[in-house]
């Protein structure tokens, strides 16, 4: 039995230490925002936040995530209210959407550590995401809007 | 039936109808079977499902003055979603943001051709669409009259509610279901203008996106059901092998896994094999896939290497005639006595469509039925497969559609279904198989890779001739058998227009075969064709010494074609550049939509060729929602840039030498150009827009490296840092 | 700001390492090695013995030099600020930034990725506890590096992170060091075993670290 918590709800989980989190939290604990892309940390689909870096949860073993502060997509904000979320609503980032739980939670380190990303710490940030859609202009969009929106909320972590 | 031909069938046949669901709510649809005849409108509606024709209820209003809206096409990024209710909406008069939507199931008897692909949702579909919202709204605003008992003139209908004018009463859309049920609908109803618009037009934002930045969406990845297990495929790696024999002793000892067999996945007629591991979830099925041991049957077929496949089918371009799919004039005689030609040869790769979301699908095979749950462009053909497979009726077979994590052709085949079926069948239960990314990558089906030979002659100035020859594998084969007929798509992409100006011209298809099966990608042949006949273009044009857009200005003669040159001239500043600045044009046509980019490029120091800018302006006709067209525009020259300058796939001895994104790699943040998209406004009718963005971007991204360097390339991917 | 750890003591040795090996062949002596400065010293010989031997030097860093500019060691001491990767050392995928300590940055943390452990299969990231580049003030590149440029940096303290003699030996059993010896499936081995490096490492480092002409 392995402790995880996730976004901020305790599940005891009964699994093989070395099973990814992203099977565990996708088959086992039923949240499906997170996905599965590649496997091999290429694509950051599977990104979730292990105490706040933006992990890539297909090669992070269940071991590591023990006792951690794991949030998902589900948990990233109550009401899809990160100023991350509310700009890609804005600017209609996703097409198919599938990559975007990851992006966003990629986007969402990025803004915590450069309230104010240049366009190069949005590359430096955000080249670990693949989107197949090609949304990769409004993404750079959706993430200066989202600094002006943190910054109007008065908040910058 | 092509998708236009069928686009045409379903606006001569489809017919208004409305009926009641039992007291709770109206339902408003169209009988748009091909069956369904003029004859059949006045009968009543069970005739009608007699003859197999049922009600597509594309808007459902509840008594409680809740309004459901149907998506009847498969969502996968293109934006239908939200563009279909947009265009209820509009005439309906509700608010596009207050209404559901929701995802159906295959239903060809009430939808027609569910099939997502040639771009062909909103332009088969916006004017009955249009037709049966406005006369919706027409029925409700006759029963609320009625209630009322005043004149339907004096009523107007706003935000699911109908007013009264004078005195501003006012009844929701619930409170007139009951009474609007009896009444019979108007036959003719005045459309709106593009001028009276509110919500049609407009960049809205997109009503699925929501559901996609907070993890709700629902893909077929996503779809759970009651005792659902999990299973992943070991298929012969070559890709029509069989399986002759396994061991699963060491699968079956991973913790979860439960059973391992052999399963068939058919692609089309032709059948694969593979070993099919079980489990309670999906890493420890693919934890037994790991341990498993197979000995694959690799007889019967030819193991293909792919310098071998170009060399062959550039050989055939150099030998044979082929099939001809259109010739006028005599190209053959003009060019053979012209003293200034061309005969050049261009050759576009094999592509994986490498959906983010993997291939992946639900089953349950039950005594009577099959229900699927999945990302699938293509319920109907699902249907028509799986019934033909199992000897079932296609009624049986549900396929219910999810959110597609992208599709690109890719999903509208019915391999992936079928084996879930089959895995399904076996065990008893419901299973969702996933493909790995190594499997999506690795088992295709592809875009076919294609040599081109393009002879032209230039005299006085222009083009005297054109001779296009395509050797390439046929993507009709795989679905219809061999007709021994030129593949029909030989000529996608190249403008109508030229056939008017240009006096001689014919295409062929040299017929060419591999096992390699073969799909639609994105723009499907247009893909390739416009990289081939628009280069060679740009070759003639310099031949004759014109610039490359007045070349197409000359040709193009059509009014349509004139606007979309002035402007694309106008928004890249074309006149005003330089010599040998950098600049590149193509135009293509795709689904009915006309598009032409414009590529900037300069050197980038001793790493070869950086994009500047990419320009693209757009002629779909009438058009839904422009930020979704620009959406769509941004993210097909994306696509274009990764098929152009990043990745292929090919093949060794029978089998893909790619396996994940580290060797099938993908444009990432850090190498999109600024995409500038202009869409042109009239009200012709409206074209693709899923698609048609992407075939011009890589000839007038080549077309520029010539204009800078002096280099042509006719062989794709090439990689932007070495261009020198 | 009390986390932040200074540059230097990223190549400490880590808290269980085990470096008897290399004492033993040098100078005979076993010990087990204790994590703190202070202990480690005691239990140490206080100097290196040097027996300058400018032949053996040269002739023990060319095989050096050959592990240290294989990909195994290189890809992570670039010329720029983002890794290599493979066997051809291409530029890292996805071009992850090195960082002032050397960790990557914003979302793209090397540990974002690269686990405690390799990750099994084919192309998939491999692991150490520790997996970083040299921090950004402190960069101790090899790429592009001649032998003789190589060798002048590895024992200048201002450039290979504060190291004396000391140090440099112990760096051959560095836990990221020796990484490169369990470099993940289907990756290749530095070009000689690691205990043959760690000969020649102490031979050069022990007859003078004489640098080659070239």
């Amino acid at each position: 039995m392995i402790n995880l918590n996730v976004n901020h709800k305790k599940y005891r989980i009964d699994a093989d230490p070395d099973m990814p989190l992203l099977w565990v939290i996708r088959d086992i604990i039923g949240l499906t925002g997170t996905k599965y892309g590649c496997g091999v940390a290429q694509c950051g689909a599977c990104v979730i936040h292990l105490n706040g870096e933006a992990v890539r949860s297909c090669v992070t073993k269940l071991s590591r995530g023990a006792g951690q502060e794991i949030i998902t997509i589900e948990g990233l904000s109550a009401n899809n209210n990160h100023p991350a979320q509310v700009a890609w609503n804005e600017e209609s980032v996703p097409q198919c959407g599938y990559c975007h739980s990851g992006q966003i939670m990629s986007a969402a380190v990025l803004l915590r550590e450069k309230p104010n990303p240049t366009d190069q710490d949005i590359d430096d940030a955000m080249a670990g995401n693949i989107c197949r859609c090609g949304t990769y202009l409004r993404i750079r969009k959706a993430i200066h809007l989202a600094a002006e929106l943190q910054k109007k909320e008065g908040g910058t972590t | 039936m092509s998708v236009s031909e069928e686009i045409e069938h379903l606006s001569r046949r489809s017919f208004l109808r409305i009926a009641g669901i039992g007291s709770a709510a109206l339902c408003l649809g169209l009988y748009v079977s091909e069956k369904a005849g003029a004859k059949v409108v006045n009968e009543s509606e069970a005739s009608l499902a007699d003859a197999g024709i049922a009600l597509a209820a594309w808007i459902i209003i509840h008594t409680s003055g809740k309004v459901t809206l149907i998506c009847h096409r498969a969502e996968m990024g293109q934006g239908v979603y939200h563009s279909i209710a947009q265009i209820i909406a509009e005439e309906l008069e509700v608010d596009l943001y207050g209404v559901d939507i929701q995802l159906t199931q295959g239903d060809e008897k009430k939808y027609g051709s569910q099939l997502t692909g040639g771009s062909s949702t909103i332009r088969g579909s916006y004017k009955n669409l249009l037709k049966l919202s406005a006369t919706a709204r027409e029925v409700l605003i006759m029963a609320a009259a009625a209630r009322w008992g005043v004149d339907p003139s004096g009523c107007y209908a706003a935000s699911g509610h109908v007013i009264q004018k004078s005195s501003g009463k006012k009844l929701h859309y619930g409170e007139l279901v009951a009474d609007a049920a009896k009444l019979t609908p108007p036959k003719e109803v005045k459309l709106k203008t593009r001028a009276d618009y509110k919500v049609i037009g407009k960049g809205s934002l997109r009503r699925d996106s929501p559901l996609k930045t907070n993890g709700q969406a629902v893909f077929g990845i996503d779809k759970r059901i009651p005792g659902l297990q999990f299973a992943t495929v070991e298929r012969n790696p070559r890709l029509r092998g069989k399986v002759r024999s396994f061991d699963a002793s060491a699968a079956l000892k991973v913790p979860g896994v439960t059973r391992v067999f052999k399963v068939v996945m058919g692609v089309w007629d032709t059948d694969r094999e593979g070993v099919a591991v079980v489990a309670t979830s999906t890493w420890a099925a693919m934890q037994g896939r790991k341990v498993l041991k197979v000995e694959w049957d690799d007889s019967g077929f030819e193991h293909v290497s792919s310098p071998e496949i170009f060399r062959r089918q550039q050989e055939l371009l150099q030998n044979s005639e082929g099939l001809s799919l259109s010739t006028q004039g005599d190209p053959t005689g003009i060019i053979a006595r012209a003293k200034d030609k061309l005969d050049v040869v261009y050759e576009t790769p094999y592509q994986s469509h490498s959906c983010m979301e993997p291939v992946n699908c639900i089953a349950h095979y039950q005594a009577d039925k099959v229900e699927i749950w999945g990302p699938v462009q293509a319920p109907n053909w699902i249907q028509d497969y799986v019934s033909k497979k199992l000897g079932m009726d296609r009624e049986k077979v549900i396929v219910n559609m999810t959110f597609l994590g992208g599709g690109f052709g890719r999903k509208a085949m019915p391999d992936y279904p079928y084996e879930a079926v089959m895995v399904s069948k076996e065990i008893g239960a419901p299973v969702q198989v996933v493909w790995t990314r190594e499997d999506d990558a690795t088992q295709g089906p592809y875009r076919p890779g294609i040599s081109y030979r393009c002879e032209g002659a230039v005299e006085n100035g222009g083009i005297a001739a054109l001779k296009f020859r395509m050797a390439g594998q046929n993507n009709d084969h795989w679905m219809r058998g061999d007709s021994g007929k030129a593949n029909r798509s030989t000529s996608e992409g190249f403008l109508k227009p030229y056939y008017e100006s240009i006096k001689h011209i014919s295409f062929a298809d040299v017929p060419f075969k591999t096992p390699i099966p073969t799909s639609f990608w994105r723009s499907v042949y247009a893909s390739t064709n416009g990289f081939a006949y628009e280069s060679f273009l740009d070759e003639l044009a310099h031949q004759a010494q014109k610039d490359p857009m007045d070349l197409r200005r000359q040709y193009l003669k059509d009014e349509r074609s004139q606007l979309l040159i002035d402007k694309m001239e106008e928004v890249s500043g074309w006149k005003n550049r330089k010599k040998n600045e950098g600049y590149g044009v193509a135009i293509t046509e795709c689904f009915a939509s006309t598009v032409g980019h414009i590529v900037k490029v300069s050197k980038n120091g001793d790493k070869g060729i950086r994009i500047d800018k990419v320009w693209v302006v757009v002629d779909c006709g009438w058009y839904v929602n422009p930020d979704i067209i620009t959406a769509q525009v941004e993210g097909s020259v994306v696509m274009a840039l990764g098929a152009a300058t990043i990745h292929e796939i090919t093949f060794k001895n029978g089998m893909v030498e790619q396996r994940n994104f580290y060797d099938y790699k993908m444009p990432r943040i850090t190498d999109i150009p600024p995409i500038e998209v202009h869409i042109m406004e009239n009200d012709e009718n409206a074209g693709g827009m899923g698609e048609p963005g992407l075939p011009a971007f890589a000839p007038a991204l080549t077309n520029a490296i010539f204009d800078l360097t002096g280099k042509r390339i006719r062989k794709l991917p090439f990689d932007l840092a070495n261009v020198h | 700001m009390n986390n932040l750890v200074k540059p230097w003591q990223r190549f400490m040795p880590s808290r269980t390492v085990l470096i008897m090996g290399l004492l033993l062949y040098f100078v005979g002596l076993m010990a087990f090695a204790m994590n703190h400065k202070t202990e480690l010293k005691k239990e140490l010989p206080p100097h290196v013995v040097i027996r300058k031997d400018s032949v053996a030097s040269v002739k023990a860093f060319t095989a050096v030099y050959k592990v240290l500019m294989s990909p195994r060691c290189m890809n992570c001491h670039p010329q720029g600020d983002i890794p290599l990767q493979g066997d051809d050392s291409h530029l890292h995928t996805m071009f992850p930034k090195r960082g002032l300590e050397g960790k990557g940055v914003l979302a793209m943390k090397c540990a974002n990725c690269h686990q405690p452990t390799n990750t099994p299969g084919l192309n998939t990231p491999p692991g150490n506890p520790n997996w970083h580049l040299p921090p950004a003030d402190m960069k101790m590149v090899f790429q592009g590096k001649t032998p003789r440029q190589l060798a002048k940096q590895l024992v200048d303290p201002q450039l290979n992170g504060h190291k004396d003699m000391q140090k440099l030996v112990e760096h051959a059993d560095d836990g990221l060091v020796k990484a490169g010896w369990n470099p993940g499936e289907g990756r290749s081995l530095p070009p000689m075993s690691h205990a043959e490096f760690k000969k020649a490492w102490i031979t050069w480092l022990s007859t003078g670290a004489y640098a080659p002409k070239k």
